[in-house]
C-alpha cells in the first residue's frame, strides 16, 4: 500500500449535571485533546459544542473519529454517540488508565458523589449519593455564596486554619444556617472553611468505607481540584489520595477508551461497518497490531 | 413491556391498568369484595365464604395528598399510598378491609382505614406473630379462628369443612399454575419478560380465584405458542424485596440490558412458591402463612438466636431458597430493592448481601420511594450494575 493508512481516533464525552467534558485519544491511548465547560441548560446543543471544541483541540474532523461514547447524566442527549455508558463504569476505566494499580476511587461532582471499588482495571463495586446536594461540589457552590468567596480561594484560605470547626448538619441548607451561626460566634472565617471541607469528607466517605478502602485511593472530579479539600479527604480517610493531573477528565478519558475497546472488538468480530473505505483499510492494520 | 401479545397476556394488561374493573362487575351482581393488605389474611377463608378477595396496592403514579393528615411521613410510602387511595374514596368497590400486623405500620393502616374510610362495613386485623416457633404458631391459629368468625358473622354463613377445602384447592391449584409461569423464565432467553410476569400476577390479585386460574391456563398456552420472544441477553437478574405492583422497574432494570429471571418478592413468588399442606384446617393455614411465606417480618433466625457461632447455619437456613432460585434460573446478579422506611426488609438487607457473597453473586442495593420520579435516580446505578456484570 503506498498512502499510509490514517490513523484511527476515539472519542468520549461526559455531559455531566454542572460540567461537561470530552476527549479524544488515538490508538495507543494517547490524549490528543481535551475540553471542559460548563453545562447549562441546554444538553443537546451543549453536546454538539463540545465536540466541535475537542475536534478543533485536537486538529480533527468528525469524519476521523472511529467511535464516540457518551457518560454522564446527559449521555442520552448525544445524538452522535455510538453507544451510552454510565459515568460509574466510565470513570473506573479512566482512573485505572491513569492509576493502573487503583482500588478505590472516589468521585465528587456537581451533584453527586461516587464510590468506586476498582480491581485489575475494571469496576466490582459501587455507591452512589445521588439527588443530594450534601457532600458533593453544589455545596460548595452554596458555601461560596454565604460567604461571598470565590471557590479556588476557599481552599486557599482554608489550609490556613489550624483548629477546624465541627459543622454538624447534613443537609446543605441547614449547614449553611450553620456556618452562619458559627460566624456570629465569631469563628475564624479559615476554621469555618477546614470545617465545611471536613463535613463534605466525612459524608463521602462514608460512601467509600461501606466498600471497605483499599489504597491506593484516587480522588476526582471538580470538587478534587479544590486544596481544602484535598487535605481535608486525607484527613478524614487517614491515606494519602492521588490526584490526576486533570480531575475532570476521568469520565471522557474513560469512556474514550471504552469507545476503543468497543470499535477494536467489533473490528475483530468483522462487525465494524464503515462508510469510509480508507478507515476500513485502517481498521484491518489496527487489528492486525492488537493482534 | 409486551413483546407480542395474546388472549391471556391481553386479559391480564387490561386488569392491570383498571384493576377493580372486574370486582365492580361482581359487586353489582351482589358479590362481596374483601380488600386485603399484604399476604397474611389466608385468601383461602374468603373464598371459601363465598366472598372474593382483592389484594389492596397503592398507586405509584398518584402524590399522596390526603394521608398526610393521618399518618406521619417517615413512615412505608407504600401503605401511605394506600391510605390515602382509601381516604380519597378509590377503594369504594371494597365491602370489607383485612390486616395483619405484618409490620407496625400494616398494622395502623388497617385501624387507620377503620377510622378514615367511610363506607367499609368489615374491617379486620389479624394479630399474627413475629416468630415461627410452635407456640407462635398455636397462637396465630387462634386469630386466624377470630377472623373465621368475624368473617362468617359478615357473610351471614358457616365455614364448613367442605367448603375451605375446595377453596385450598383452588389456591394451590392457582400457586402450581404461577410456578409453571415462572419456569418459562428458566430458559435463555426467558420465553415470558418481568413486566409481562408481573402484569399477570397483579390481574391475579384482582380476580376471583377461579377466574384467575384461567386467566393462568390461556397466558400459558398463548406464550409456549408465540412466534416473538424476548430477546436474549448477558445478564439475568434475580429481584429481591418488599412489594413492588408496578412494571416501571423491570422495565427500567430490562432497558438497562438485563434479564429478570426470576424474583423474591412479595407480588412474585413468595405468595406462590409453597401449597398449603392437606388437610385444609386453620393448623395447615397457620403454617403456610406464618412459616412458608417467606418474609422478612417473621424472624427466621430467631431458632439460632442470632447468635455468631451459628451464623453460616442461619443464613443457609434463612436464604437456601434463594440459591437454590439463583441455581433453577441462571441468575448471575441479584437487585435488592426496598421501599424507603421498611425496616423489616433493611435489616435483612446485610445478611443476605453477605449471604450472596458467599456464593459468588453480585447484589446492588436500591431504595425507592414508590413513585415513578424515584425511578429515574436508580436508573443509572442499575444501568452501572448490569454493566459491571456484562
Amino acid at each position: 500500500m503506498d498512502t499510509p493508512a490514517p490513523k484511527l481516533f476515539f472519542a468520549g464525552l461526559d455531559i455531566g449535571s454542572t460540567m461537561s467534558k470530552a476527549a479524544i485519544i488515538d490508538a495507543e491511548g494517547s490524549i490528543c485533546g481535551y475540553v471542559v465547560g460548563p453545562t447549562g441548560a441546554e444538553h443537546r446543543h451543549r453536546a454538539n459544542r463540545v465536540m466541535e471544541d475537542v475536534l478543533a483541540k485536537s486538529g480533527l474532523s468528525l469524519d476521523e473519529i472511529a467511535y464516540i461514547i457518551s457518560t454522564g447524566y446527559g449521555r442520552v442527549n448525544v445524538p452522535f454517540a455510538d453507544k451510552q455508558v454510565t459515568e460509574l463504569t466510565c470513570h473506573a476505566r479512566g482512573v485505572a488508565a491513569l492509576f493502573p494499580d487503583v482500588r478505590t476511587a472516589i468521585d465528587i461532582g456537581g451533584q453527586d458523589a461516587k464510590a468506586l471499588k476498582i480491581k485489575n482495571g475494571k469496576l466490582i463495586d459501587f455507591l452512589t449519593n445521588d439527588k443530594c446536594a450534601a457532600g458533593t461540589g453544589r455545596f460548595l457552590e452554596v458555601t461560596a455564596e454565604t460567604l461571598g468567596l470565590e471557590l479556588n480561594e476557599m481552599g486557599r484560605v482554608s489550609l490556613q486554619s489550624a483548629r477546624p470547626v465541627r459543622i454538624n448538619s447534613q443537609c446543605t441548607i441547614f449547614a449553611q444556617q450553620e456556618i452562619i451561626a458559627r460566624l456570629s460566634e465569631g469563628e475564624p472565617l479559615p476554621d469555618i472553611l477546614a470545617g465545611v471541607y471536613i463535613a463534605i469528607a466525612t459524608r463521602v466517605a462514608k460512601l467509600a468505607r461501606q466498600l471497605k478502602i483499599e489504597p491506593p485511593v484516587v480522588f476526582t472530579g471538580g470538587v478534587a481540584k479544590n486544596s481544602g479539600m484535598v487535605r481535608a479527604m486525607e484527613t478524614v480517610l487517614g491515606v494519602p489520595v492521588l490526584i490526576p493531573p486533570e480531575p475532570l477528565i476521568t469520565g471522557c478519558l474513560g469512556a474514550a477508551i471504552l469507545a476503543r475497546d468497543e470499535a477494536l472488538k467489533l473490528i475483530s468480530r468483522g462487525e465494524f461497518r464503515t462508510q469510509k473505505k480508507q478507515l476500513s483499510e485502517a481498521h484491518i492494520e489496527f487489528t492486525e497490531k492488537a493482534a | 413491556m409486551a413483546i407480542a401479545t395474546n388472549k391471556g397476556l391481553y386479559l391480564a394488561h387490561e386488569i392491570y391498568a383498571d384493576r377493580s374493573r372486574r370486582v365492580r362487575e361482581l359487586r353489582k351482581d351482589g358479590k362481596k369484595i374483601i380488600g386485603y393488605v399484604c399476604l397474611y389474611p389466608p385468601v383461602e377463608m374468603i373464598t371459601a365464604l363465598g366472598l372474593i378477595p382483592f389484594r389492596v396496592f397503592g398507586n405509584m403514579d398518584e402524590p399522596i395528598t390526603a394521608a398526610d393528615q393521618v399518618s406521619i411521613t417517615v413512615v412505608c410510602p407504600f401503605l401511605r399510598s394506600i391510605i390515602d387511595l382509601g381516604i380519597k374514596g378509590k377503594f369504594n368497590f371494597l365491602d370489607g378491609i383485612a390486616g395483619a400486623h405484618t409490620c407496625d405500620v400494616g398494622a395502623g393502616l388497617i385501624l387507620q382505614w377503620r377510622d378514615y374510610v367511610k363506607d367499609t362495613p368489615f374491617t379486620h386485623l389479624i394479630d399474627i406473630p413475629h416468630t415461627d416457633h410452635a407456640p407462635a404458631i398455636e397462637y396465630f391459629q387462634h386469630q386466624l379462628n377470630s377472623f373465621q368468625r368475624h368473617l362468617e358473622e359478615f357473610a351471614g354463613e358457616k365455614l364448613t369443612d367442605e367448603k375451605l377445602k375446595r377453596a385450598c384447592e383452588l389456591h394451590n391449584r392457582q400457586r402450581q399454575l404461577v410456578r409453571q409461569l415462572y419456569d418459562l423464565r428458566k430458559p435463555d432467553p426467558p420465553l415470558l419478560t418481568s413486566s409481562e410476569n408481573l402484569e399477570v400476577l397483579v390481574a391475579l390479585f384482582s380476580l376471583p380465584v377461579d377466574e384467575g386460574n384461567r386467566l393462568l391456563e390461556d397466558v400459558l398456552a398463548g406464550v409456549k405458542e408465540r412466534k416473538v420472544k424476548p430477546p436474549a441477553k448477558k445478564v439475568r437478574l434475580m429481584v429481591w424485596g418488599p412489594v413492588f405492583d408496578n412494571t416501571a422497574l423491570y422495565d427500567l432494570i430490562e432497558d438497562a440490558g438485563a434479564n429478570v429471571v426470576v424474583d423474591d418478592t412479595c407480588v412474585g413468588t413468595r405468595a406462590f412458591w409453597a401449597d398449603v399442606k392437606a388437610p385444609c384446617e386453620l393448623q395447615a393455614l397457620a403454617q403456610h402463612y406464618l412459616v412458608d411465606i417467606k418474609c422478612p417480618r417473621t424472624f427466621r433466625q430467631a431458632e439460632h438466636a442470632g447468635t455468631r457461632r451459628d451464623y453460616d447455619r442461619d443464613l443457609d437456613s434463612r436464604f437456601s431458597y434463594i440459591k437454590k432460585a439463583i441455581k433453577d434460573w441462571g441468575v448471575n446478579g441479584v437487585v435488592l430493592q426496598s421501599v424507603k422506611y421498611c425496616d423489616t426488609h433493611g435489616y435483612e438487607v446485610p445478611n443476605l448481601r453477605h449471604y450472596l457473597d458467599t456464593l459468588g453473586i453480585p447484589g446492588i442495593y436500591i431504595e425507592h420511594d414508590y413513585s415513578e420520579r424515584s425511578m429515574a435516580t436508580i436508573k443509572t446505578r442499575v444501568e452501572a450494575f448490569v454493566e459491571t456484570l456484562g
